[in-house]
């Protein structure tokens, strides 16, 4: 079976912050092939032009400026991971300052 | 009395309660003292906080006492499936991702059952992120179909499906995305209702596909089942996607012998078992023989319905499931490295094979180059397949087919092969793609194993669903069953 | 230097975020604003916890469709938001709504002016268009410390407009000229308040360079992430000497993503972030597409004020100003409706009252706020005057007796001063500092025939009757001593001159 065209697991689990053992890229390669491959009838079929937006809202469903509540910096660090100072604490971030 | 109360309706429920011949506290012991004896067996639970369930209970007593009971739902206990959000409570989305996670905040369809003076009970098992149709994907626990404890209950809203079966609680909330809520139902004997698109808010409802997704209500009655519509359905300024107050009046039921039922053409034999499509078939001849008139109906686009629905689920869950990475709350991986490491590890620790799956394929279908290929032809085709219905929906009330081509297959055997699996979903998909209320009621078995009808109707027409489900459940012994435990 | 050799041009388009002037969040309830301790602004929709879902905040629409008829745009029918997909710890969905095909505003312009061949020339103007700009939410605030970093969502979720030019600036002085324009229109609208201090505008710059007549663009470069106008002009002019150097020296320009080290002085390649370029947009299903109504965009045309250059034009050529206090006065709107408040009181000397305002009000004002920290360091901050202890009225009633004569103009400088401690009345202040000017010819006549009959200024009378001018001045002084400087100087020259002649 082939792959389907330009399905490269390595790119996507990149893309998505995905790891994946050597097995387990051989096992979700072949599945999503056949999987893929399912798809052609949505390849072939032929489809109207225009995408139906069924929904649009007028300004009636946007919210006022009014301020609401806020959780609180300790309900913040309590459900994080890690935390100093009421921040948010992650591995140091090597970034671009130079 | 104390052994029959879990198998007593939600409505006869509310009738005993107001009545004074029974207290929500005895009520909920009843039902723990149930749990502790059959949850192990049938998994359909991974968290109930007993002192909390009888608090309510308690407050719940303490309002009719004082002549200030809130309606049909005071004092009745409803199930939530672990996706949808109650404060205090977890949220794990049977996931080793949020196996820590209390919500700190209350779905509106809580807040909604709170008014109404319902009693939250429980947290119930579900596939991860509720990607699956057998349960078998939770990372929590195994959940089993009460009718037959070797089998599936169906997904994702197994733990709904079974606790209902099991006679653990008169009422559970599930939610449905390509069919998690009527599949779940067909395969334990309950009923299942997925609304109208935008009928009942998604604030609180853990995205796995945001234009697909709907809570919705399970029963083991057509009765119990509106009951609890009635007390989720209504306007939410928190959620967009939400009909506002003057958008959402349901279309009136009329006669249910009246009803105009079509037929998709084709359907009885796309790969459908045949005990499934005899009981179907004889629900067909029931509706004939009360007057109704049954036609068939073009569906050409129905081939398209599965892709379609795949690649704009994987899409939006892939963008959806973004947010889980160890950063603000969750599973974080305890090897460190820097952010991006630890955000990829935590993962692909917290997330399993299915999650993973879909998380690379709608990656797959929006990546640079694909993305018209594949998701905005999706798009195209999910408009396509919306004006077909819509078109047979003019010209007849519901469309009836079977919710599931095969009954509940033995746990294991479809594990290996996901593609079988979502060929389960072929009757229920389309519904979630044209945004259409659907139902699924029992209406037979296939040996021992239930078998339900599935009814799609216009936008709006739950009334419709719900009276010609009552016509077919007055007539037939399968409301309130549950299985011998 | 800021413009190329004469057969290199620079093309320069600009990004602008502008944080908006809203209470809450443009997607979340939260509320927002400067100097408050880390994650307190921050609700379940802003942390991204799941089960939450975006809101679009009216307001901030209503302040991104206000821009778009400042600039002149057009306000389309429907706009709809997207989802930019990326892992970032700052970033609480991982994916940003933003607005990729259907934007709020599409179109407009920018008139700017570009400094002239002095301070008192105004420089030639030009208009700058605006490409679109879209309504997007903020991300939060990383900090790096020792072998960590630390993240505060309190600016996630932050109402930003981005305002995108077409690549029609030529030089470093137009980057400037455009963005003085920009966030004058934006403030003196109400749109947005722009304080760089508070990081409520960034910008990126993207600079590319071709051949003098050339009508393809070169390849750009994009720097990111600056914070005050001297920074955007320090980047032009170092990309463009950069670009240059690598395309003379026969290299070519590289596409990348490029920071300011300000202090430095220099820019510097971003790390390559890989995947940065897919973003795997798609319709955020969560927002349908809005249909902006044609009322609300009437009702808020009304809002739209006088263009500054606009008004720039009208105080110049109809009232007469000089063009260095019309171009201070313009520069703050609430200013100009004072000064044209106090002109409505007294309308013949309207460059009387603007000299008053544009110099000694604004001094004055300025320095009792003691405000810096504007994104345009070089302009004075905008200053309030609603606290203000002078009400135009009475600076007119200031004027007008200078204009009558009642007092010279260097009183009126002193009156002023006091006028803004107590917020009495000019004519008060006169009459209690006896400041009346002395205009008695009589008196004053005895008064300067004394003073020439001293011998202490003989000498001066010789050397002014010799033909110097000026030397006439040394009178004046003691003239000046003896009438306690109450005398009108205008009358003292004219009888200096009668009794000398």
């Amino acid at each position: 079976m082939t792959m389907a065209e330009g399905f490269d697991i390595d790119h996507l689990a990149k893309l998505a912050r995905l790891s994946l053992t050597a097995e387990e890229k051989t096992l979700y390669s072949s599945q999503l092939n056949q999987i893929l491959s399912h798809f052609q009838a949505l390849a072939d079929a032929d489809l109207p032009a225009t995408i139906d937006d069924a929904r649009v809202v007028d300004e009636a469903a946007l919210r006022s400026d009014e301020p609401g509540p806020v959780l609180g910096a300790d309900a913040v660090t309590r459900i994080a991971p890690a935390s100093r100072d009421g921040q948010i604490s992650v591995p140091r971030v090597v970034d671009d300052e130079s | 009395m104390a052994d029959a109360i879990h198998t007593l309706s939600a409505a006869e429920l509310g009738r005993r309660l107001a009545a004074g011949t029974l207290t929500s506290r005895a009520l909920c012991e009843a039902l723990i003292a149930r749990y502790q004896a059959v949850n192990d067996k049938v998994g359909a639970f991974t968290h109930l906080d007993q002192a909390d369930v009888l608090a309510q209970a308690d407050a719940s007593d303490a309002r009719r006492k004082a002549g200030q009971g809130r309606g049909p739902l005071e004092g009745i206990p409803v199930a939530i499936k672990d996706n949808i959000a109650v404060k205090g409570q977890p949220l794990t989305c049977s996931s080793k991702m949020l196996a820590t996670l209390v919500s700190p905040y209350d779905s509106h369809v809580a807040e909604r059952l709170r008014a109404a003076g319902a009693i939250l009970y429980g947290r119930l098992n579900m596939d991860e992120f509720a990607m699956g149709s057998s349960t078998e994907n939770s990372a929590i626990r195994k959940t089993f179909n009460p009718w037959d404890l070797a089998r599936i209950p169906g997904g994702s809203s197994g733990g709904s499906a079974s606790a209902l079966a099991a006679g653990l609680v008169p009422l559970s909330l599930g939610s449905d995305t390509g069919g998690s809520i009527r599949q779940p139902a067909s395969h334990c004997g309950v009923v299942g209702l997925k609304p109208t698109y935008g009928l009942i808010s998604r604030f609180g409802l853990v995205a796995f596909a945001s234009s697909l997704d709907q809570i919705g209500p399970m029963a083991r009655s057509i009765e119990d089942c509106e009951l609890l519509l009635n007390a989720l359905a209504s306007a939410d300024a928190r959620d967009m996607t939400c009909f506002g107050p003057s958008d959402r009046a349901l279309t009136p039921a009329g006669d249910a012998k009246k009803l105009r039922i079509g037929i998709p053409k084709g359907f009885l034999g796309k790969g459908v078992a045949p005990e499934v499509a005899a009981a179907v078939k004889a629900a067909v001849e029931f509706y004939r023989a009360q007057g109704c008139a049954i036609s068939e109906v073009e569906l050409p686009s129905a081939d398209l319905a599965v892709p379609t629905y795949y690649v704009v689920a994987t899409a939006e869950a892939s963008s959806n499931l973004g947010r889980y990475d160890g950063v603000r709350y969750g599973h974080r991986s305890t090897s460190a490295g820097t952010p991006v490491e630890m955000m990829t590890a935590s993962r692909s620790e917290g997330f399993g094979p299915e999650v993973k799956r879909r998380i690379l394929l709608g990656t797959f279908v929006l990546s640079a180059g694909y993305a018209d290929a594949y998701y905005v032809r999706a798009l195209r085709a999910r408009a396509k397949i919306r004006a077909e219905y819509l078109a047979a929906l003019a010209g007849v009330d519901v469309l009836l087919t079977p919710t599931v081509p095969t009954p509940a297959f033995k746990v294991g055997e479809k594990a290996s092969d996901p593609l079988l699996l979502y060929l389960e979903d072929i009757f229920t998909i389309p519904a979630n793609l044209a945004g259409l209320p659907a139902i699924s009621v029992p209406c037979g078995q296939s040996g021992h194993l239930p078998v339900g009808f599935h009814l799609v109707g216009a936008p709006l027409s739950e009334a419709k669903l719900l009276a010609a489900g009552r016509l077919f459940e007055a007539a037939h012994g399968f409301a309130h069953q549950q299985a011998a435990l | 230097m800021s413009t190329p050799p004469s057969d290199w041009e620079v093309v320069i388009g600009l990004e602008v975020h502008v944080q908006l002037h809203t209470r809450a969040k443009v997607f979340a309830s939260s509320p927002w604003g400067f100097g408050k301790e880390p994650n307190e602004q921050v609700d379940p929709v802003v942390l991204g916890l799941p089960g939450t879902l975006p809101v679009v905040n009216r307001e901030a629409v209503e302040k991104s469709i206000l821009f778009g008829l400042v600039v002149g745009a057009s306000v389309p029918e429907h706009c709809s938001w997207d989802r930019k997909n990326y892992f970032y710890p700052d970033n609480p969905k991982n994916y940003q709504l933003t607005q990729k095909d259907f934007p709020v505003v599409v179109g407009g312009q920018v008139e700017i002016e570009l400094p002239g061949a002095s301070r008192n020339v105004m420089g030639e103007h030009k208009f700058i268009r605006i490409h679109h700009a879209h309504l997007e939410e903020d991300v939060g605030k990383l900090s790096h410390s020792g072998s960590g970093s630390l993240v505060d969502y309190n600016r996630a979720g932050v109402p930003l407009l981005e305002i995108v030019t077409e690549p029609d600036l030529r030089s470093s002085a137009e980057a400037e000229a455009f963005l003085r324009s920009l966030v004058a229109m934006l403030t003196q609208a109400g749109v947005a308040d722009c304080d760089m201090e508070k990081g409520q505008l960034r910008c990126d710059c993207n600079v590319s360079i071709r051949r003098r007549g050339a009508e393809k663009l070169g390849t750009r470069t994009e720097t990111k992430n600056l914070n005050s106008i001297s920074s955007v002009r320090d980047t032009v002019i170092y990309e463009t000497a950069r670009q240059i150097r690598e395309l003379e020296a026969g290299r070519s320009i590289t596409q990348e993503t490029r920071g300011w080290n300000a202090e430095l002085a220099r820019g510097y390649v971003l790390r390559d972030k890989e995947d940065a370029h897919d973003y795997r947009y798609f319709p955020d299903p969560d927002i349908p597409t809005l249909k902006i109504s044609r009322e609300t965009v009437a009702r808020l045309a009304k809002l739209v004020p006088e263009n500054l250059y606009d008004r720039q034009r009208r105080y110049v050529d109809k009232l007469g100003l000089p063009y260095t206090a019309a171009s201070v006065l313009v520069n703050d709107r609430a200013l100009a409706e004072w000064f044209e408040a106090a002109v409505a009181a007294h309308p013949v000397n309207p460059s009387g009252i603007a000299n008053l305002v544009a110099n000694d009000l604004l001094r004055d004002l300025a320095a009792s706020a003691g405000a810096a920290g504007a994104f345009d360091e070089s302009a004075p901050a905008p200053v309030s005057l609603s606290s203000c202890p002078i009400k135009p009225a009475q600076l007119a009633g200031l004027v007008k007796l200078t204009d009558d004569g009642v007092i010279s103009k260097q009183q009126a400088k002193e009156v002023f001063t006091e006028m803004f401690k107590s917020g009495q009345d000019a004519a008060a202040i006169v009459d209690a500092k006896g400041l009346r000017q002395n205009s008695d010819t009589g008196e004053l006549e005895k008064i300067v025939q004394e003073v020439i009959a001293d011998p202490a200024v003989a000498k001066s009378i010789a050397e002014y009757r010799a033909g110097n001018e000026k030397a006439i001045n040394a009178l004046k002084g003691p003239i000046m001593k003896r009438t306690q400087g109450k005398a009108n100087p205008v009358l003292i020259d004219q009888l200096l001159r009668k009794f000398l002649a």
